[in-house]
C-alpha cells in the first residue's frame, strides 16, 4: 500500500461531500481522489480548501461558518474557495468576507468553474515552488525593462521607448536629454516631454 | 477684458439673498479666456472677505493668470501653496486673506486635520470642473468644507463642453457634488459674445494648399484602413454603431466612446476586439502626422511603429497599410539601378519633384552598392505648406517695406510688427525655424542624413526580437476578410534575405555608412545636430551633456534667458559656416545679441513666459532669397497666451486649431484699433480641414445639449435653501453604524464614537478616502510605511486596483509590501478592488487556458497566498463596497493607534518628526521610476532619493558612488549597467 499512499500525497483528495460537484471536471491537470476528510479538498499536508457557491451561501448562510468550525486548527493554509455565481454579489460576498477574515481563512474568489478547478491544480502544482517569480526578478530582455520604467511615465508608450532609445543611444542618454532634444522625436508631443521632464529632472524628494 | 467677460463676471457675482445662491458652474466654450476671466475675479478680490483658494488649476492655467495679473500691473500676486511648505507656513498662510493656487490633497489634509480655519476662507474656485467626479477629492473638499461653512462661494469653470457632456448627467452630477445649483452657460454663438468677437472680425486669407499625390495616397489608405477597422468593430456585435463614424475617430474622444462602451465587457473580448481599439487609435495618429511631419520623420515613425506594433498589429497586415509604408517610402527615396534605370514601380505622384543632385556632394546623395548596382536616389518631397508659408512671409515683408516708406511714425507704434506663426507642436516650430534660416533642402537633408543612422539601429533590434521569440509564429497569417484578405507585404517580409527589400536595406546601410564616413571628414555637415548618434557617439555626447548641464542649472530661474543663449550660440555656428560672408556675418551677429537683449529685458517682466523662438531672419544670410519679415513661431501645444505679450499684426495659422482662433478672437476684441491679418494654411480636402470644421460643430451641439439639460436640472433644496450634497440623499450616514451594532444589545446607541480610520497620504490620489468618509468613517491622514489603511490595531490594509495588481505583481513590489505587513501586523489584508463599470472578474472562462502557467494571475495570486498563509485576501465590487467592507471589518475591533502606525516600518534611527511630511514630499512617480531599475530594491532606493537629487543626476553618478549609495558593488553595477546599455543598434 506503499504505492497508494504515494499516489495519494500526488493526489488532491476530495471528500465524499464534493460528489457531483461539476467543478471536478476541470481538475486536469492534476489527479484527484475520493477520500474521508474534513476539509472539501485536501491540497497538502498543510493546505485544505473549502469550496463555497455563493448562491448556497444565500440558502444557508451559517454553512460556511460550521465547515470552517469543523476543520479546527490542523491547517496552515486554509482556503475559502468562492464560487461568484450571482449577479448581485456585494451583500453575500461582504458577509463571507468577513467570516473567512475573523477565523482565518484565506479567500480566493472565481467566477467559473474553470477558474474554481484551476485554482486548485495551482494549489497542488505548486506546492513546493519557491516565491521567486513573485519578488519581480523575472529576467526579462532590455527593452521590456525599459519600457517597464518608462510605462511610469504617463502617456508614454512602448513605440516611444522605441524611438527614445534609438535616437539618443541609451537609458543614461534619454534621462540627460533636455527638453529641446526629446520637441524633435515623432510621436512625442508636448505633454509627454513636460512629463519626462518633470520625472527625470524634478528633485526626487523635498525635504522640508 | 473683453465685454462679454464683464457680463459672465457679473452674472456670477449676482448674489440672490432669498436663494441662497452662493457659488456656480460656468462653463463657456474652448479657449475663451478663461485665465483673464479668474485674473478679473482675483483682482476684485478684496482681503476684507478673506481668503480666496484655487483648486484643480494646472501649470499652464497658473502662469498665463499669474501672466495676465502682471500685465495689469496687479501687486498681490496668488501664490502657491504646494507640500513644500511646512504646516504651521500653510496655517499662516490660509489665514492672511490673499488668493492661492493649491492642491487638492493638501487642502484635503489639512482640512482633514483641523488645520484650515474654514470661516476665514472667502471662497474656493476650481478650475477644469470637467475633471470632476462624485468621488474625487475636489467634491471631498467641497463637502468639508460646505459642512463648516455655509457662507462662502464656491464657483467651478470649465471651458471643454464636450467633456461636460460625456457620461449620462453629468453636468447635474458635478453641480450636485459641489452643493451648486447655478450654471452659467456662455457658448461662442451666445449673443453677447457673438455680439462682440465679431464687431471687428480680422482680415482672414485662407489659404489652401493642395496636398501632394502621395500624401493623398497616404491618407486615403489610412482612412480605408481605419474604415475597415471600424467595420470589423462593428461586426462584433459589442458596441453601439451610432458613434462609430470615421469623422468620430478623428478625435481623441472616440477611444473614450469606445472604451465606455466595452470596458464592462473588456475581459470577455477576444484578442482581437482589443488590438482593433489600438489600431484605430495608432491610425488616427498616423493620420495626425502626415500633415504635421516632413516626409522623412514620417516614414521615421512608420518604421518605429512597424518594430514596437509590427507583431501584434491587425492593419498593419492589410493592404491599405502596405500603401501606407509604401507611399511613404516614396517620398523619400526610391531604388534605382546604378545606370539609372528605376527598379521600383514606376511613382505615381504628380507633386512629387524628383532632386537634382548637387556636383560637389554627389558622392552622399547616390550610394553604390558594389555588389548589387542597386543605388538608392533621393527623393526628400518637401511638405507642401513650407513653400506657402515661405511665399506668404516674402509677400508680408514686401508688403510691410511698401507701407514703411509713407507710414513711418505709425510703424513705429505698432511694436515690431512680428509675424506670429502658430503651429501644433515644439517639433514643428523648430523645423519651421530651420526652414526659414536654411531653406527646405537642408532640412530634409539633415533629417534624411538623422534617418539613415537611426536605421541602421532599429533593424539591429528587430532582429533581436525576430531571434528571441524564435518559437512563436511571428505574424499571423492571415489578415482580414474585410481588410483585403491579402497580405502583400507579407511573403516579402520573410524572405528578407531573396527578395528586393535586401537589396533595399543593403543600399541603405550603404548610404548610412557614407553619410557616417562623410560625417567624420567634415564635421560640418552634422556638426551642429545636437544629438549623439551611434557612430559618432562620443563627440556627440561629451556637446550634449555640457550643454544640457548648463541648461538644468539656468532652467530652474528662467527657462526663457536659456533658450535664447542657446538660439545665439547656434546662430554663432552658422555664422562661422558662411565664411565667404564673414564680415556680414558678424554684424549679424551682434543683431542676435541685441535682440536677445531685448526680448530678455521684456522676458524679464514675464519671465514666466515659456521658451520661445525668436528668430529674426536677415537678408544678409541669403542673399539669393526675398527678404523675410521677423517671425516669431509659437507652439499651440505648449498652452502658452502670448498674444498679449508679443501683440502681433499678422499671424499666419499654420496648423489649424479652433482654440487658437478662438484665442485670436478675444485678442482682436480686445484690441479693436489694430489691423490684423491672419492666413489659415489649410491642406485641401484634408482631414485637417474635416477635423477644424468637425469640431466646431461638436462643440455646438454640445453646448445644445448642456442647454436642454440645463432646462431639467433639480436640485433638492434643505430648509435653508441650502443645496443638498449627493451624500446626505443616497447614504444615510447612519446606516453603517446601525450594521455594526445589530450584535450589540439591540442597536442601543453607543456614546457618539466615531470609526475612524488612518489613511496614507499617497490614498489621496484615490476616491476611497471620499467613499469611507461619506460612510461617515473618520479620516487620519498620515504618512504610513507599511500598509495604505490601518483599520484598528490589528488590521492593516494594502489596496491594489486591478490595474495596480498586475504591476506590482509584475515588478515584486506586491512580495515586498505583503512582506512587511505580514511583519507587523496581525491581521494583514490585501484589498483587491475591482472599478465599477468594468467588469467584476479578471478573466473570462474561455480565457483560462488549459495548462497552469506562471504568467497567469491565478497562478501569482496563489503562490501570494501560500507564501504568506496569514495574508487575508479581500474582494471588493467597488469603493462603496469596499467602504461597506471597511466598516463592518471594523466592528469589534479597536480604534487604531496613529503614533503607532506611523511607526511601524520606519527605520527607527529617522525617528519620527512632528509635524512629519515625509511620503508627500516625494516625487512619486520619479520614485517609481527609480525602483522599477535594474538593481534598486526596497531596500536601497532610500539611500538613493537621499543619495541624488534627480534621476537626471542619478545617470551621470560614477560607479564608486553608486556602490557606497546601494550599499555593494553588485547592485550598483547592475545598474550603471542598465543604464549605459546600448540601446541595440546593428552597427
Amino acid at each position: 500500500s506503499s504505492v497508494q499512499s504515494a499516489q495519494t500525497r500526488n493526489a488532491i483528495l476530495v471528500s465524499h461531500r464534493q460528489r457531483g460537484n461539476p467543478l471536478l471536471k476541470y481538475v486536469r491537470n492534476v489527479r484527484w481522489v475520493f477520500a474521508d476528510v474534513v476539509c472539501d479538498y485536501l491540497l497538502g499536508p498543510n493546505s485544505c480548501a473549502l469550496y463555497l457557491s455563493i448562491r448556497y451561501h444565500l440558502l444557508h448562510p451559517d454553512y460556511l461558518y460550521f465547515r470552517i468550525r469543523e476543520l479546527q486548527k490542523n491547517f496552515k493554509l486554509r482556503v475559502i474557495l468562492c464560487h461568484v455565481d450571482v449577479e448581485d454579489v456585494v451583500k453575500p460576498l461582504q458577509e463571507v468576507t468577513r467570516t473567512a477574515l475573523l477565523h482565518d481563512c484565506t479567500l480566493l474568489c472565481a467566477w467559473s468553474l474553470e477558474e474554481c478547478g484551476r485554482y486548485l491544480e495551482t494549489i497542488k502544482v505548486y506546492e513546493n515552488k519557491p516565491a521567486d517569480i513573485l519578488q519581480g526578478q523575472t529576467d526579462t530582455d532590455y527593452l521590456s525593462r525599459l519600457s517597464h520604467a518608462f510605462t511610469t511615465v504617463r502617456h508614454v508608450n512602448k513605440t516611444d521607448v522605441v524611438t527614445l532609445g534609438s535616437t539618443f543611444g541609451s537609458l543614461s542618454h534619454i534621462m540627460d536629454a533636455s527638453m529641446e532634444d526629446l520637441a524633435p522625436c515623432p510621436g512625442i508631443g508636448e505633454r509627454k516631454v513636460l512629463q519626462h521632464n518633470c520625472i527625470i529632472h524634478n528633485s526626487l524628494s523635498v525635504r522640508v | 477684458m473683453v465685454q462679454f467677460h464683464e457680463h459672465i463676471i457679473s452674472d456670477l457675482l449676482e448674489e440672490d439673498p432669498t436663494s441662497k445662491n452662493n457659488g456656480g458652474l460656468v462653463i463657456l466654450s474652448s479657449c475663451l479666456a478663461v485665465h483673464k476671466l479668474i485674473a478679473s475675479l482675483l483682482t476684485l478680490h478684496s482681503s476684507t472677505e478673506g481668503t480666496l483658494l484655487i483648486l484643480n488649476s494646472t501649470p499652464s492655467q497658473r502662469s498665463s493668470i499669474i501672466q495676465c495679473l502682471e500685465l495689469q500691473n496687479h501687486t498681490n500676486l496668488p501664490l502657491e501653496i504646494t507640500s513644500e511648505l511646512s504646516q504651521t507656513h500653510r496655517h499662516s498662510l490660509y489665514t492672511s486673506s490673499s488668493a492661492f493656487f493649491i492642491t487638492s490633497r493638501i487642502l484635503i489634509v489639512d482640512l482633514l486635520n483641523d488645520k484650515v480655519p474654514t470661516s476665514l476662507i472667502a471662497g474656493i474656485i476650481i478650475l477644469n470642473a470637467h475633471n470632476l467626479n462624485e468621488t474625487c477629492t475636489e467634491s471631498f473638499i467641497v463637502r468639508l468644507f460646505r459642512g463648516l461653512n455655509k457662507v462662502s462661494y464656491v464657483r467651478a469653470f470649465s471651458d471643454k463642453p464636450n467633456a461636460m457632456v460625456a457620461g449620462f448627467g453629468k453636468t447635474e452630477r458635478i453641480m450636485k457634488c459641489l452643493f451648486m445649483r447655478k450654471l452659467h452657460l456662455w457658448p461662442r454663438f451666445q449673443v453677447y459674445v457673438s455680439q462682440d468677437l465679431e464687431k471687428d472680425p480680422p482680415v482672414v486669407v485662407d489659404v489652401r494648399v493642395g496636398m501632394s499625390g502621395l500624401m493623398k495616397g497616404i491618407q486615403k489608405a489610412v482612412i480605408e484602413a481605419m474604415d475597415a477597422c471600424l467595420k470589423e468593430l462593428k461586426k462584433t456585435n459589442k458596441v453601439d454603431v451610432d458613434d462609430l463614424t470615421v469623422e468620430n475617430g478623428l478625435f481623441k474622444s472616440f477611444d473614450e466612446i469606445v472604451r465606455r462602451q466595452l470596458d464592462p465587457i473588456w475581459h470577455v473580448l477576444g484578442k482581437k476586439t482589443k488590438q482593433l481599439v489600438m489600431d484605430l487609435k495608432t491610425l488616427r495618429k498616423l493620420l495626425d502626422y502626415l500633415v504635421r511631419y516632413d516626409a522623412v520623420t514620417y516614414l521615421k515613425y512608420l518604421d518605429t511603429l512597424r518594430v514596437s506594433e509590427g507583431v501584434r498589429s491587425i492593419w498593419i497586415l492589410a493592404d491599405s497599410s502596405h500603401k501606407i509604408f509604401e507611399y511613404a517610402k516614396m517620398r523619400v527615396y526610391r531604388l534605382v539601378q546604378a545606370n539609372g534605370e528605376k527598379l521600383t514601380v514606376p511613382n505615381k505622384s504628380v507633386g512629387n519633384k524628383k532632386m537634382k543632385a548637387k556636383e560637389d556632394n554627389s558622392s552622399e546623395k547616390e550610394v553604390t552598392n558594389a555588389s548589387s548596382g542597386v543605388v538608392i536616389e533621393e527623393v526628400l518631397e518637401e511638405a507642401p505648406k513650407w513653400k506657402v508659408l515661405r511665399e506668404i512671409l516674402e509677400e508680408i515683408e514686401e508688403e510691410r517695406q511698401k507701407q514703411a516708406m509713407p507710414l513711418e511714425d505709425d510703424n513705429a507704434e505698432d511694436d515690431s510688427g512680428i509675424v506670429l506663426v502658430a503651429c501644433k507642436d515644439e517639433r514643428s516650430c523648430m523645423q519651421l525655424e530651420d526652414l526659414v534660416t536654411k531653406g527646405p533642402r537642408q532640412v530634409m537633408r539633415d533629417e534624411w542624413e538623422k534617418y539613415l543612422r537611426d536605421k541602421t539601429g532599429l533593424h539591429g533590434l528587430q532582429t533581436r526580437l525576430q531571434t528571441r521569440k524564435g518559437k512563436k509564429p511571428k505574424y499571423n497569417p492571415r489578415g482580414f476578410g474585410i481588410l483585403d484578405g491579402k497580405v502583400p507585404a507579407m511573403p516579402r517580409e520573410h524572405a528578407v534575405a531573396s527578395s528586393a527589400n535586401r537589396l533595399e536595406h543593403d543600399a541603405l546601410l550603404a548610404a548610412a555608412s557614407s553619410i557616417k564616413n562623410l560625417s567624420k571628414d567634415e564635421t560640418i555637415v552634422i556638426g551642429d545636430d545636437p544629438q549623439p548618434k551611434g557612430g559618432s557617439k562620443g563627440r556627440g555626447k561629451g556637446k550634449g551633456k555640457g550643454k544640457s548641464k548648463e541648461s538644468q542649472g539656468k532652467a530652474k530661474v528662467s527657462p526663457s534667458k536659456e533658450v535664447l543663449t542657446r538660439i545665439t550660440r547656434k546662430r554663432k555656428s552658422e555664422m562661422a559656416k558662411s565664411d565667404n560672408e564673414r564680415g556680414k556675418g558678424e554684424s549679424d551677429f551682434v543683431d542676435a545679441e541685441v535682440l536677445s537683449e531685448e526680448t530678455e529685458t521684456s522676458k524679464s517682466v514675464n519671465n514666466r513666459v515659456l521658451p520661445i523662438h525668436n528668430e529674426e531672419v536677415n537678408a544678409t544670410e541669403f542673399p539669393h532669397v526675398k527678404p523675410l519679415p521677423p517671425v516669431h513661431f509659437f507652439a499651440l501645444d505648449s498652452d502658452q497666451h502670448i498674444l498679449d505679450i508679443l501683440k502681433p499684426a499678422i499671424i499666419i495659422v499654420y496648423h489649424p486649431d479652433m482654440a487658437f482662433v478662438r484665442e485670436v478672437e478675444v485678442y482682436k476684441a480686445e484690441n479693436p484699433l489694430k489691423n490684423l491679418k491672419i492666413y489659415f494654411l489649410f491642406y485641401e480636402d484634408s482631414t485637417e480641414v474635416q477635423k477644424f470644421e468637425a469640431s466646431i460643430r461638436r462643440e455646438n451641439s454640445a453646448f445644445e445639449s448642456l442647454i436642454r439639460q440645463k432646462s431639467l436640472m433639480m436640485f433638492p433644496l434643505d430648509q435653508d435653501g441650502h443645496c443638498v450634497g449627493p451624500a446626505t440623499i443616497s447614504e444615510p450616514q447612519d446606516l453603517t453604524s446601525q450594521n455594526s451594532l445589530t450584535r450589540k444589545a439591540g442597536g442601543r446607541k453607543e456614546a457618539a464614537k466615531v470609526m475612524q480610520v488612518i489613511v496614507d497620504m499617497r490614498e489621496f490620489m484615490s476616491s476611497l478616502p471620499n467613499v469611507l468618509h461619506q460612510k461617515g468613517l473618520r479620516i487620519i491622514p498620515v504618512t504610513l510605511d507599511v500598509g495604505d489603511y490601518v483599520l484598528s490595531p490589528l488590521i492593516c490594509v494594502e489596496r491594489k486596483s486591478i490595474s495596480d495588481l498586475y504591476q506590482s505583481f509584475a515588478s515584486g513590489r506586491l512580495y515586498t509590501q505583503v512582506e512587511t505587513m505580514v511583519r507587523y501586523y496581525r491581521i494583514p489584508v490585501l484589498l483587491i478592488e475591482f472599478s465599477q463599470d468594468k467588469s467584476f472578474s479578471f478573466q473570462s472562462a474561455s480565457d483560462i487556458g488549459d495548462d497552469v502557467t506562471l504568467s497567469s494571475i491565478i497562478s501569482k495570486l496563489t503562490l501570494l497566498v501560500m507564501h504568506f498563509p496569514r495574508l487575508r485576501l479581500v474582494w471588493s465590487r467597488n469603493l462603496y463596497a469596499t467602504a461597506e467592507i471597511f466598516a463592518s471589518l471594523k466592528a469589534n475591533q479597536d480604534e487604531p493607534d496613529v503614533e503607532k502606525a506611523m511607526r511601524v516600518g520606519v527605520p527607527s534611527e529617522e525617528g519620527i518628526v512632528a509635524d512629519d511630511v515625509r511620503a508627500e514630499t516625494y516625487n512619486t512617480s520619479a520614485v517609481e521610476f527609480l525602483r522599477r531599475l535594474p538593481g534598486v530594491t526596497d531596500s536601497n532606493y532610500r539611500a538613493l532619493i537621499d543619495g541624488c537629487k534627480s534621476l537626471a543626476e542619478l545617470a551621470l553618478l560614477p560607479i564608486d558612488k553608486l556602490a557606497e549609495l546601494m550599499g555593494g558593488q553588485k547592485a550598483a553595477r547592475t545598474l550603471r549597467d542598465f543604464l549605459d546599455a546600448k540601446f541595440p543598434t546593428m552597427l
